[in-house]
């Protein structure tokens, strides 16, 4: 193999469109780190109080109720929207070979979403809550701003859609478009004020899914459509079954919300269409799992050398898992045992965490250094953030469901005091503030990488040349 | 029956004939007409030429014939020191 005397055909291209969606990308990301250990904090502190209830219990600011909702909220609209809006602004140009276009727009939508954030997590802190799951933000201090700021980056990438200079949309790219047509309508509907009693809970729950699907799911998946084949050299196993899968979960998901509510006062045939749904989703899991995996198929070695693929295979892994494991909740037999149990928070972190945030580690690991132009320092750290990861949610979601699942027998048995039915989690959710405290170390490991790294950027160490991914080795070799 | 379910059942229909919509423009504008091409879009030159390897040799033999002589990767090629 020869050094090549200029970089190869497209790789300029490729800079100048990392170039301009540079400075949202990188906003995003790094706020969305900060949001990621703020989240992080709350949620170790929330597990702690199922050890130590009267710990800290002086402060209401710090009490379970409010430390839980500032940690769903710090993670879900913090680190994994903030993390996503990056990898989209990085994404989009270089799939419609068009540069980002109002890239400050972007920048601005960015910065007002963080307002939104700060005023609204204290917020919560602070007891203002607008009471239901997932729509806890205050709808006044903090709402406003998410739409606004959500609208400006959107709008920046669906004007970047809309000039694209390629005949084909590649499917990462419905992915995420859609999701930023979804996600504000759904974010607006569910915040409206104006449902009550039964109806104000099918709302929440249509949100509340809806944005797990339409939103986190949606932009991940797009991220791991692009991913896999961009490192293995190789495209997707079958270009057609991906365009099936996405529409399968277009049409599918929407109807999915309503099996939260098994068992609730709502009319049963919303409950059984919605079950019906749930078993429909075989088909887009179906189509995504095996996709994901035939590309993989005879090249697993990959793994060895690419920590993005060890991040993103994991993620896609959880997808499917995720997926399974909500279709199997949805049956009213299993419902039976695990609503209101442990079952469904083990559930919840196998999504956002196994699947979202294994994805957007991955994601960034690929993506920042083609923005700062700089290698990551470390290879140890990021195979000490990997294993913290992998080790801490795998522990976690473990304990959980074991721990769910004798909760929900507990709860059904009527020969057995309500008491038990807390008494025989304690050792799982011991499990759990263990797991979570391990996966803090993880990212407080991952938060002093990308500190290292931007701290070489700012200080303007030597550059690789601006075809980074060309081959700079080469280049100082040759010199 | 419906008191209680109508905005779910208004809200899901909306998003089922938003998805229904796109899905005919999708149709009308060919972007269900794919080809060959249309799975290689993420690639450029570098990505199809690079040697991975974790290939095997007639893999390794397969991207050559294909795509033409190897490029060695770069530091950090796949994400990641």
């Amino acid at each position: 193999m020869t050094p090549p005397e200029s970089p190869p055909a497209g790789t300029a291209e490729r800079s100048a469109l990392d170039f301009a969606g540079r400075e949202p990308a990188l906003l995003c990301f790094v706020t969305a780190v900060f949001w990621l250990l703020v989240g992080s904090i709350f949620g170790d502190l929330a597990s702690l109080k199922f050890q130590f209830p009267d710990w800290l219990a002086d402060s209401g600011a710090l009490t379970f109720g409010r430390l839980r909702t500032a940690h769903l909220n710090a993670m879900i609209y913090g680190w994994s929207s903030l993390a996503m809006l990056g990898v989209s602004c990085w994404l989009i140009p270089r799939l419609v070979r068009q540069p980002l276009a109002w890239p400050r727009l972007a920048v601005g939508g960015a910065m007002i979403w963080n307002i939104g954030l700060l005023s609204g997590v204290p917020g919560l802190l602070a007891g203002a809550t607008d009471g239901l799951e997932w729509l806890e933000l205050d709808w006044r201090f903090s709402d406003p701003w998410l739409v606004l700021g959500g609208a400006m980056v959107g709008g920046a990438l669906l004007r970047t859609v809309l000039g694209s200079k390629v005949e084909h949309l590649y499917v990462s790219v419905w992915y995420t478009a859609a999701a930023f047509v979804w996600f504000p309508i759904l974010f607006v509907i569910g915040n409206l004020r104006v449902y009550t009693g039964v109806e104000s809970a099918a709302v929440n729950w249509f949100y509340g899914h809806n944005a797990l699907g339409f939103w986190l799911t949606a932009i991940n998946l797009g991220a791991i459509y692009y991913l896999l084949p961009k490192v293995l050299g190789r495209p997707i196993h079958s270009y057609q079954l991906s365009l099936v899968g996405f529409w399968a979960f277009a049409f599918f998901y929407s109807l999915n919300g309503m099996h939260h509510l098994v068992g609730g006062p709502i009319p049963t045939w919303m409950i059984t269409t919605s079950i019906v749904a749930s078993g429909m989703m075989v088909i887009p899991v179906g189509a995504v799992a095996v996709n994901h995996h035939m590309t993989m198929v005879g090249r697993f070695g990959a793994l060895r050398y690419s920590p993005t693929l060890r991040f993103v295979v994991l993620g896609a892994i959880s997808y499917t898992a995720v997926s399974l494991q909500g279709i199997f909740t949805a049956f009213v037999e299993v419902n039976r045992v695990t609503h209101f149990t442990q079952w469904t928070i083990a559930h919840s972190h196998v999504g956002v965490y196994a699947f979202v945030t294994l994805t957007l580690f991955g994601s960034i690991y690929y993506i920042l250094p083609r923005l700062v132009e700089r290698e990551w320092p470390s290879a140890s750290l990021i195979r000490w953030h990997f294993w913290l990861s992998l080790g801490g949610i795998a522990a976690y979601v473990l304990a959980l469901i074991v721990g769910g699942v004798l909760q929900g027998m507990a709860l059904l048995d009527p020969a057995r005091p309500f008491e038990e039915s807390v008494t025989v989690t304690l050792p799982w959710l011991a499990v759990r503030t263990v797991a979570g405290l391990v996966l803090t170390a993880g990212h407080l490991v991952f938060a002093w990488h990308i500190a290292l790294m931007l701290s070489r950027h700012l200080r303007r160490e030597r550059r690789l040349p601006p075809w980074h991914e060309a081959q700079p080795r080469l280049y100082e070799e040759s010199g | 029956m419906f008191a209680s379910s109508l905005a779910v059942v208004l809200l899901t229909l909306a998003a089922l004939l938003g998805a229904i919509v796109a899905f005919a423009w999708a149709w009308r504008k060919g972007h269900f007409h794919v080809d060959a091409r249309a799975a290689t879009l993420p690639f450029d030159d570098h990505d199809q030429r690079v040697a991975r390897p974790w290939e095997t040799p007639s893999q390794a033999r397969e991207r050559v014939q294909a795509h033409g002589p190897p490029l060695p990767p770069g530091p950090g090629e796949w994400g990641g020191a």
